[in-house]
C-alpha cells in the first residue's frame, strides 16, 4: 500500500516535472517568433498592409512622402528577422534575393540593396536617427525610441499577425 | 518487482524530459545564439557609450542609473499584447547625443556601385560561310551611385569583341531626379522602353535565361530602336492592387543608320517619343502586363531615291510572368513606317512566346527552355532591306537549357532553327554559353 503511494507519487511528480519543462521549452520556441516592424517615431505611418510592406522592403515604394525617402534597414545572413522577412515579405529564398537586388540594380531601379546590419541594437540606433527608416526587430527587442507599425491592423503577439 | 520497474519507468520518464529539455534548449539554431549574444553586445556598448558620455569633460553630470540589465537567453519571451501597446504607447523621443552606428546606414554621397557582366560562348553552325568556334561575348560595366537624396546615376559600359579590336559603348547614362514614387525625371541614354527584354535584362546576359536575345530586338538589329536618348519620366500610378507604372519620353529617337540612336545629335527635327504603361498586380507577384507607343521621324542615311523620310510609329504588347515554375514571356510589336513622298505604308510584324520551367530536383539549377518567334516584314518595305537585316519572314525555334553553376554563374546550351524567308535554307546552330556577374 505505501508502496503504490509512493510510486504513486513519484509518477505524479515525474509527469508534472515533464509538463513544466515541456511548457518551458515551448516557451523557449515561440519566444523569438514574432518580429515587429519598426520606424523612426516621427514617421506619420501607423499602420501598413502586408503587400504594402512587401512593396516597401522589395524597393517598389521608396519613398514616405515627397522629402522623406524610405531607408530599409536589413539583418545580415543568418539571422532568424532576416529569415522571416525574406520567408514571409520577400516570398524568396537567400540566393533569389540577392538576384533580385542585381536585377534590379541594372535596371536602375534602385542604386543599392537595403543596408545590412550586423545587430538589432544597430537597427534600433538608425530607426531613431534616419527619420525615413524602416526595420524588423524581435518584440523583446522593441524599445522606447521605436515606432512599432500594425501590420494589417494587427500588431506583434496579436492573433492574426503575419511576420512570425 | 512492479513497484521497481515504475520507478525506474518514472526515472526514465526524468530523463528524457531532461534530454528534451537540454536538447531543446540547444536546439534553436546558432544564428539565434549569435543574435543574442550581439543583443548583449549592443546592450553593453549602449551603457559603455552612456559611461563615456557622463566622463566628457564639460557635459553635466548624470543621475547615477543602473547598469541596463542584459537579459539571460532564457528570458528572451515574447512580450505579450499588452506589454507590446504599452510600449507602442510610451515611445518618447529620445535624440541620443552620439552618432548613433545605424545612422551609418543611411547612403553617402556619392557612393559608387560598380558590376560587371561577362560571357564567353562557343557556336556552331551550318549556315554557309560561317565557322564554328569560341568567341569572347560582351565585357559590361554597370555603375550606380546616388548623388543626392533625390539624385542617383546609372550607366552601363560595353566591350566588344571585334575582328581587329574592341569597340567599346556606353550603352546607358542616366541621371535621374526623384520627386516621390509617382514622379521621376532623368535624362541620358537608355534602352527604349519600347519592348520588355530590352528593359528587364540590359546587357546582362547572365540575367536572361536564354543565350540569345529575340530576334525583334537583338543588338544591332533594326526591327525595333534599342536605344534611346533624351528625358524620360516615369513612375507609379496610384491605383492600389493593380500596381500600375508609366514611362514617358521625349528623345532624339534612331539616327540616320536606324539601328543606332542619335547619340551626337538628332537627323531631323522632328523628336521622338515614347509613352509605356504596364501594370504588376499585387495579388499575383511575378506577373507583368504591359502596352507602349513610340512614334518618331526617320531620315536614312545614305538617304534613298527620291530622299523619304518616313514616319514610324510603334505599338507593342507584352504578358510576363516571371516566376520561374513556369517562367513565360511573351511580346508582341506592329512597326508601321510611311513613306513621306508615296503614302506608301508598311507594316512589319513580329512576336515571341518563350516558356522555361526551374525543374525542383538538383538544387533547381537546370532550368529548361523554349522560345517560338516569328517575324514578318514586307518584302517592298524599304528600311529593312539591308545587307546585315536579311530577315524578311523568320520563323524560329529556340531550345535549350540553363545550369545555375553558383548564384551569379550560369552554363547554357541552345539549339536555334532558323529560316529567315520563304525561299531561304533551314540553319540550324548549337551554342554553349557561361555568362555570369561580377
Amino acid at each position: 500500500m505505501r508502496k503504490a503511494a509512493t510510486f504513486r507519487a513519484a509518477f505524479a511528480a515525474a509527469l508534472a516535472l515533464t509538463l513544466v519543462c515541456y511548457s518551458r521549452s515551448a516557451a523557449d520556441i515561440t519566444a523569438v517568433q514574432d518580429i515587429a516592424v519598426v520606424v523612426n517615431p516621427n514617421n506619420a505611418v501607423n499602420n501598413l498592409s502586408l503587400s504594402g510592406l512587401s512593396k516597401i522592403y522589395r524597393g517598389e515604394r521608396q519613398y514616405w512622402r515627397a522629402n522623406l525617402p524610405v531607408v530599409v534597414l536589413f539583418r545580415t545572413p543568418g539571422t532568424y528577422e532576416r529569415e522571416v522577412v525574406l520567408r514571409t515579405i520577400f516570398q524568396m529564398t537567400e540566393p533569389q534575393y540577392r538576384q533580385y537586388w542585381v536585377s534590379k540594380i541594372m535596371r536602375a531601379e534602385a542604386t543599392s540593396p537595403p543596408a545590412e546590419l550586423f545587430s538589432s541594437g544597430m537597427i534600433k540606433e538608425g530607426v531613431a536617427a534616419i527619420p525615413g527608416a524602416i526595420g524588423c526587430v524581435r518584440v523583446s527587442d522593441v524599445r522606447p525610441d521605436m515606432k512599432v507599425l500594425r501590420i494589417d491592423g494587427r500588431l506583434p503577439s496579436e492573433p492574426g499577425y503575419p511576420l512570425h | 518487482m512492479t513497484t521497481r520497474r515504475c520507478v525506474l519507468l518514472s526515472l526514465v520518464l526524468l530523463l528524457a524530459t531532461g534530454a528534451a529539455t537540454a536538447q531543446t534548449a540547444t536546439e534553436p539554431s546558432q544564428s539565434e545564439l549569435v543574435n543574442a549574444l550581439l543583443g548583449r553586445i549592443d546592450k553593453l556598448e549602449r551603457r559603455v557609450a552612456e559611461v563615456e558620455a557622463g566622463k566628457s569633460p564639460g557635459s553635466t553630470p548624470q543621475p547615477q542609473t543602473p547598469p541596463a540589465e542584459v537579459p539571460p537567453l532564457q528570458t528572451l519571451q515574447t512580450p505579450s499584447t499588452e506589454e507590446v501597446q504599452k510600449r507602442v504607447a510610451t515611445q518618447t523621443h529620445e535624440h541620443d547625443e552620439h552618432l548613433p552606428n545605424g545612422a551609418a546606414a543611411e547612403h553617402h554621397f556619392p557612393s559608387l556601385q560598380l558590376r560587371g557582366f561577362a560571357d564567353v560562348d562557343f557556336s556552331a553552325t551550318d549556315e554557309p560561310g560561317s565557322h564554328s568556334g569560341f568567341n569572347l561575348g560582351q565585357f559590361v560595366l554597370h555603375v550606380a551611385s546616388p548623388l543626392s537624396k533625390k539624385v542617383a546615376y546609372f550607366g552601363e559600359l560595353s566591350f566588344t569583341a571585334q575582328p581587329t579590336s574592341y569597340t567599346a559603348d556606353v550603352e546607358r547614362s542616366i541621371i535621374r531626379y526623384d520627386y516621390h514614387d509617382y514622379f521621376k525625371l532623368s535624362f541620358g541614354r537608355y534602352h527604349t522602353p519600347i519592348n520588355y527584354w530590352n528593359t528587364e535584362f540590359h546587357h546582362g546576359l547572365w540575367l536572361q535565361t536564354t543565350i540569345s536575345r529575340p530576334e525583334m530586338i537583338r543588338f544591332g538589329g533594326r526591327f525595333q530602336p534599342v536605344h534611346f536618348l533624351g528625358m524620360l519620366a516615369e513612375g507609379n500610378i496610384p491605383s492600389g492592387p493593380l500596381g500600375l507604372g508609366y514611362e514617358i519620353g521625349l528623345g532624339n529617337g534612331r539616327a540616320g543608320t536606324i539601328s543606332r540612336a542619335g547619340d551626337a545629335g538628332d537627323v531631323n527635327n522632328n523628336r521622338a517619343w515614347v509613352a509605356r504603361v504596364i501594370a504588376r498586380p499585387t495579388g499575383l507577384r511575378g506577373l507583368q502586363v504591359g502596352g507602349a507607343i513610340y512614334g518618331d521621324e526617320i531620315t536614312p542615311t545614305p538617304a534613298l531615291s527620291g530622299h523619304p523620310r518616313f514616319s514610324e510609329l510603334i505599338e507593342s504588347a507584352h504578358i510576363v510572368w516571371t516566376s520561374e515554375t513556369p517562367e513565360f514571356l511573351s511580346e508582341f510589336a506592329n512597326v508601321h513606317h510611311r513613306d513621306s513622298l508615296t503614302g506608301t505604308v508598311y507594316n512589319s510584324q513580329a512576336y515571341y512566346v518563350q516558356l522555361g520551367y526551374r525543374l525542383p530536383w538538383q538544387q533547381k539549377k537546370w532550368k529548361p527552355y523554349y522560345r517560338f518567334e516569328y517575324m514578318h516584314i514586307p518584302a517592298t518595305e524599304p528600311l529593312f532591306s539591308v545587307p546585315d537585316f536579311e530577315v524578311k519572314d523568320l520563323v524560329s525555334s529556340t531550345a535549350g537549357i540553363r545550369y545555375d553553376i553558383s548564384d551569379f554563374a550560369a552554363l547554357k546550351w541552345e539549339y536555334r532553327h532558323t529560316k529567315r524567308g520563304p525561299t531561304d535554307p533551314i540553319v540550324n546552330a548549337a551554342f554553349v554559353q557561361t555568362s555570369f556577374t561580377f
